[in-house]
């Protein structure tokens, strides 16, 4: 269903709002698209890195030289024989390590040889001398003692704390002395993986001049080369990143990981092209995760309802460097403090390093995490209020117009539209609270998320060149990249939507440095919006120009001409018309003729966060969902039995694609309810493979009602926003509610496996609430 | 890298094995061995191919003795409706067992010597009095199936032994079985308890009864003491609750990443008393012909 | 180690490893890369194909103990450059995002609609559950899985 608040009436549209498949489904489908591991080139050397058995420990020697003697090695690389610097957010990070390893997984050597099996076979020729160290696990031990330091190359960092995340609005305690009810309690999330059917793959390859080639699923791919460049010592004017088809990426292959470098450097060395593809254990063990985070949270409200004040301590146990993942506070932050009206809201928060794999920045980013905690305080308190949790929801809702504590400006807002949707599809009012005899219940989550790009670095924006050819063919290049999630199409149907083209006859072209406009990346849910307008723009421009000739050749005013479907036709005398093929040869063919091409940058108006308060996104996406669980009292297992959403996303440039962003990220986020967690035993993953992991398998997942709400952005492109991370966002704080619905007890943690299900049922966990200052039982 | 060997014959798959104790892994279905090879959990000179002995595979039923060659696919188990409605349990064990992929590979024999305590076949079969057939050099020889396990990842077949078929013995009528387990996923997962237990019954009265456990000790596990709390009456939660406590007493479960010990033991309780009681409906007739259970055995009307 | 066996109709003879998967030799000797894999476990179903018509993961599959059987993979399904009603189905309904576990997802779902050509929507979560998808959540796969249903029953 989709439900349009407001329609402009002028704009009529013929692409954009259609349901329209892929561009690239029929390869996909047939098994022709090539992704990095598919391709085949001449002398291809297969690459392989040894890792550290160690959590913590240091290097006293490493000996490769049974290794390189092995026929067919072609080279084998330590910290001690190649060029490196530190690298990452923070610094703390280098491909290979020269003295210390900080996890089990930690890069230590790697070696390139002539198919797979040598190079495995190498691997276990190299000697590694270790020192063990003692190791941190628990992020608050790590929190409450100095020792032992992770990190103590890193001269200005007191213990093991990366980075504070501290913020206060308002006054916190003279709210909560006011407070009618106050609910407490502590929520925590585990270490979960993107896990994309594809893993990781890289191929580098150096020409005999020194020119680098890399084929690379990374999605921020400019930031990507200019790392590659810094920290290898590299030209990056002469590297060139060529991204293939990605096999899925939900922010596991964002950034730059020390596999990467490593591949680089085995080419470097072997001077022949090395590919290296991760197996699942590896991509486990060796890629990025989402962080734990770990949230004590008080919220209060007033007898009537109005939320007063939310009050936060959080630890973001982000593992063994800082990366992108310490970020994750960011997000985390906002929906604490901008999840509904909060007038007044405190957080003191510690990212803290661990001897664990780190975190990266997986889709939802500390978003699924927080909300686990502040949209189950949001039942808590209605149920201690004696509201119903959906009116407590609608009276603090956030409404156009508003500014945030932080100063985010949310400037369309369909939060209450899609709860009272997913209300009503549910049967809310009628089933809430009575279906416990039949151990099921409801539970409801909402969400806030950026929808409009998030200004992290010192630009947010993206390129685009629109170009016209001589046969009317119109070719987007833009800075944006392709996961599967459906940019192309979505980029396409803008561009063609904007210069009154078929959708067919629109080519993008999207994977080549050399050849694509900067772009920051895929993140943050910002691509239809910030690479959206920046296509829009281009398109306009390159339409201006065949306007402006067609304008001349018909000897009409512009604003008397009309495009429909490729041709320009005068207003009112249609059979005065000539089509884009015809327009482009004539600017080419005539005296001092031009190619039709435009270029454009869109970088959104925001800010960069300056004490955590700055508008950081241009838009904002909101949306609910409501859960039906049976919980089995017996075993603590859990079904998933409905799950409605209701989705703010502006605009559906293409219904069917936002859809499936939302379809997808809710089966992600009910994976990490129910199942996902890499199980840590001694810091290390004990069963590093897809089936102990839990990922949802269809008979996990029921239909998941998808319903879209649009609020035309007033800056979105055609009033379209970000939607590619909502989906994720409310199912482990909706489904925790169902179960509290269904069970009385009050979840703590997820995935809410069936022992730990079992486990609160025995123990009676239940809400800690405070009413009018005095403790009163859950 | 190991060889391949593929014999014609059982004797020449026999013979070989012996031959090469010690370096010679027999392959049927491969969905565990694979694996093994690849992890460096089985190092092996040499693969002994099975999976040409077609005179191995089938499911031959006469009267009430049942005899499933050991390469018969699970997945033969799972969709036969003679089996779906007189060994029930094997079927509720079988469509449970991996992924259809899986299943069409994977032979009865395999998912028997691999011996992972967790294997959802061995309690299905336990609660129908199975009995492994065994070739070897010496001849052949058959033993009840709980002696088949000597512990996780072992048998008490001899070097050259091959396990060649299962014979159990199903009931045509006032019977019923079921095979229940605790998942994490509803679908592709292992079990972190399997439970198994049929019956037959006489007029309102339990005449015999079996209960078997799996994921829950070093092998699977039949207790005889679960099934006699319930035999002789009918089936009364109480009976069910003493069986159930009986079957946690006799468990010896670890903690790992699929549960604590204690909690193992509380679901062992719970499962046995829900599989006895959809056995108890099936053999007296009160559960529809055919019909599965769900894998957590929980009932709609259960109350909470 | 000689291994012959057809793959899509076409008959082929090649020197192989003797432990060598049929995922290796579809992707690696025979170029066939339509067929993905994501574990090598049999957990993800992303290396399906069909022997003898009926579905199996490759990862675990020798390749020599497929000898003389006909085996199919993502690429035998479309004939003379067209889709495959079921793949046109996953395009048309958007049942392919990134598409890598697409060949896997889709040889699944031909191997169910050849022996039930009119499932219910329980039946192809169960026949597809050995197929993990990321992207999806899996609607608009099921989607894609009835609609081809219909369409062949319609045209049989």
């Amino acid at each position: 269903m989709t439900v349009t608040q407001e329609t402009n009436a002028a704009e009529e549209l013929r692409v954009v709002g259609k349901r329209l498949p892929k561009l690239d489904a029929p390869q996909k489908v047939t098994g022709q698209t090539v992704y990095a591991a598919d391709v085949h080139m001449p002398g291809l050397l297969y690459g392989a890195i040894l890792r550290s058995p160690h959590a913590h420990a240091r290097i006293r020697s490493i000996d490769v030289s049974a290794a390189e003697q092995l026929p067919g090695v072609r080279a084998v690389i330590h910290a001690g024989n190649v060029e490196q610097r530190p690298y990452g957010y923070g610094q703390d990070n280098i491909p290979l390590k020269p003295d210390k390893v900080r996890f089990v997984g930690d890069e230590v050597a790697a070696v390139a040889a002539i198919d797979e099996e040598t190079a495995h076979r190498a691997l276990e020729l190299i000697r590694v001398d270790y020192e063990v160290l003692p190791a941190v696990f628990d992020p608050f031990e790590s929190l409450a003692q100095e020792f032992p330091l992770i990190h103590d190359e890193l001269p200005d960092l007191i213990g093991n704390v990366s980075m504070r995340w501290d913020f206060e609005d308002g006054d916190v305690d003279a709210a909560a002395a006011e407070a009618a009810v106050v609910v407490e309690g502590d929520y925590s999330s585990p270490q979960a993986a993107p896990a994309p059917i594809e893993t990781h793959a890289v191929i580098a390859s150096f020409a005999p001049d020194g020119h680098l080639t890399v084929w690379s699923p990374v999605h921020m791919v400019f930031m990507y080369r200019k790392e590659l460049a810094d920290c290898l010592g590299l030209d990056w004017r002469h590297i060139t990143v060529i991204q293939p088809p990605v096999g899925g990426s939900f922010g596991g292959k964002i950034d730059i990981d020390p596999h990467d470098f490593i591949t680089v450097m085995l080419a470097l060395q072997a001077r022949r092209p090395v590919r290296l593809v991760m197996s699942r254990e590896e991509e486990f063990i060796g890629t990025r995760t989402r962080q734990p985070i770990h949230i004590r949270l008080r919220t209060g409200a007033d007898a009537e309802g109005n939320l007063l004040f939310r009050d936060a301590d959080v630890v973001s146990d982000n593992g063994a460097y800082n990366g992108w993942g310490s970020h994750a506070m960011l997000v985390a932050m906002n929906t604490i403090t901008s999840m509904y009206r909060v007038p007044n809201s405190r957080i003191r928060s510690s990212v803290v390093y661990t001897n664990k794999n780190y975190g990266g920045s997986v889709r939802g980013f500390g978003n699924p995490q927080a909300t686990f905690a502040v949209e189950q305080q949001m039942e808590e308190l209605a149920d201690a209020l004696g509201i119903d949790p959906m009116d407590l929801r609608l009276r603090n809702a956030n409404q156009s117009g508003d500014v945030t504590p932080q100063g985010m400006e949310i400037t369309s807002c369909g939060l209450s539209e899609c709860l009272r949707i997913v209300r009503e599809q549910s049967g809310w009012d009628e089933r809430r609270g009575k279906l416990r005899e039949r151990n099921r219940g409801l539970g409801a989550a909402a969400l806030i998320h950026v929808g409009g790009g998030a200004r992290i670095y010192g630009s947010d924006g993206c390129g685009a060149i629109v170009k016209v050819d001589d046969s009317g063919q119109v070719t987007l290049i833009t800075g944006a990249s392709e996961l599967g999630q459906g940019s192309e199409t979505t980029l396409a149907m803008i561009v063609a939507e904007e210069m009154g083209v078929p959708l067919d006859a629109v080519h993008v072209i999207n994977s080549n440095t050399d050849v694509k406009p900067w772009d920051v990346g895929v993140h943050a849910s910002r691509t239809t919006f910030v690479a959206g307008n920046a296509a829009r723009m281009a398109a306009a421009k390159a339409r201006d120009q065949l306007l402006e000739t067609a304008s001349e050749l018909l000897g009409a005013p512009i604003d008397e001409l009309h495009v429909r479907d490729g041709t320009v036709e005068v207003v009112g005398a249609p059979e005065r018309q000539i089509d884009y093929a015809r327009l482009a040869r004539r600017r080419l063919l005539r005296e001092e003729g031009s190619v039709v091409m435009a270029s454009a940058f869109y970088d959104p108006p925001t800010q960069k966060q300056v004490d955590h308060r700055g508008n950081i996104s241009a838009a904002y996406g909101f949306g609910a969902h409501v859960a039906e669980v049976e919980v089995d009292p017996g075993t603590g297992m859990v079904r998933l039995l409905n799950l409605w959403t209701a989705h703010d996303v502006g605009r559906a440039i293409n219904p069917m694609s936002c859809e499936g962003q939302i379809e997808g990220g809710a089966a992600m986020g009910v994976g990490l309810a129910l199942s996902e967690e890499l199980v840590i035993f001694d810091g290390e993953i004990v069963a590093p493979n897809l089936h102990d992991y839990g990922m949802p398998t269809t008979a996990d997942v029921p239909r998941i009602v998808v319903n879209l709400v649009e609020t035309i952005d007033p800056l979105g492109p055609f009033g379209a926003k970000g939607v590619g991370e909502a989906g994720i966002i409310p199912p482990p704080a909706a489904i925790a509610n169902a179960i509290a619905d269904a069970t009385g007890i009050r979840p703590r943690a997820y995935p809410m496996r069936p022992w730990k299900v079992k486990e609160w049922i025995d123990t009676e966990e239940r809400s800690h609430v405070i009413e009018n200052g005095s403790p009163v039982d859950g | 890298m190991a060889e391949l060997f593929v014999p014609q014959t059982l004797d020449e798959a026999v013979g070989f094995l012996e031959s090469h104790a010690g370096s010679a892994t027999p392959i049927a279905g491969g969905t565990d061995v694979m694996i093994d090879l690849r992890t460096g959990g089985v190092r092996t000179e040499w693969l002994v191919d099975l999976s040409s002995l077609g005179s191995l595979a089938g499911i031959d039923l006469d009267g009430e003795q049942l005899r499933l060659g050991a390469l018969t696919k699970i997945r033969a188990l799972e969709v036969d409706s003679r089996l779906a409605r007189r060994a029930t349990a094997l079927v509720e064990a079988a469509r449970v067992l991996g992924s259809v992929q899986i299943r069409t590979m994977a032979t009865l024999g395999g998912n028997l010597c691999h011996a992972t305590p967790s294997a959802e076949m061995p309690p299905a079969l336990l609660v129908h009095d199975a009995v492994v057939e065994i070739a070897g050099a010496a001849g052949e020889r058959s033993l009840p199936l709980a002696d088949l396990f000597a512990g996780p990842g072992r048998t008490t077949l001899e070097p050259g032994e091959l396990l060649t078929a299962v014979r159990l013995r199903i009931p045509a009528s006032a019977a019923g079985s079921c095979y229940l387990r605790q998942t994490v996923r509803w679908s592709m997962d292992l079990a972190g308890v399997g439970v198994a237990a049929s019956m037959e019954v006489d007029g309102a009265a339990i005449v015999q009864a079996r209960v078997a456990l799996g994921a829950v000790a070093p092998v699977p596990l039949i207790v005889p003491e679960a099934a006699e709390a319930v035999v002789g009456s009918e089936l009364s939660p109480a009976t069910a609750l003493e069986a159930g406590a009986r079957a946690a007493a006799a468990c010896s479960p670890i903690s790992d990443v699929r549960g604590s010990a204690d909690y193992r033991r509380a679901v062992v309780s719970i499962l046995v008393q829900r599989a006895l009681r959809i056995a108890w409906l099936r053999a007296t007739g009160d559960w529809p012909e055919g019909l599965l259970a769900p894998i957590n055995g929980l009932l709609a009307e259960e109350p909470a | 180690m000689r291994v012959e066996l057809s793959v899509n109709g076409d008959l082929y003879r090649r020197e192989s490893e003797p432990d060598l998967t049929l995922l290796a030799l579809l992707r690696d000797v025979l170029e066939l890369t339509g067929t993905k894999w994501g574990c090598l476990t049999g957990d993800c179903g992303a290396c399906t194909v069909l022997v003898d018509g009926e579905p199996i993961v490759s990862c675990l599959q020798l390749a020599r103990q497929v000898e003389g059987r006909e085996v199919t993979t993502v690429e035998g399904l479309a004939g003379n450059g067209a889709l495959d009603s079921l793949q046109a189905a996953f395009v048309s309904n958007g049942a392919a995002q990134c598409g890598f576990c697409t060949p896997g997802m889709i040889v699944s779902a031909e191997a169910l609609l050849r022996a039930r050509p009119s499932p219910s929507e329980a039946e192809i979560r169960e026949a597809l559950s050995g197929n993990l998808c990321r992207c999806t959540g899996y609607n608009k796969i099921i989607d894609a899985v009835l609609e081809a249903a219909g369409s062949r029953g319609a045209a049989a």
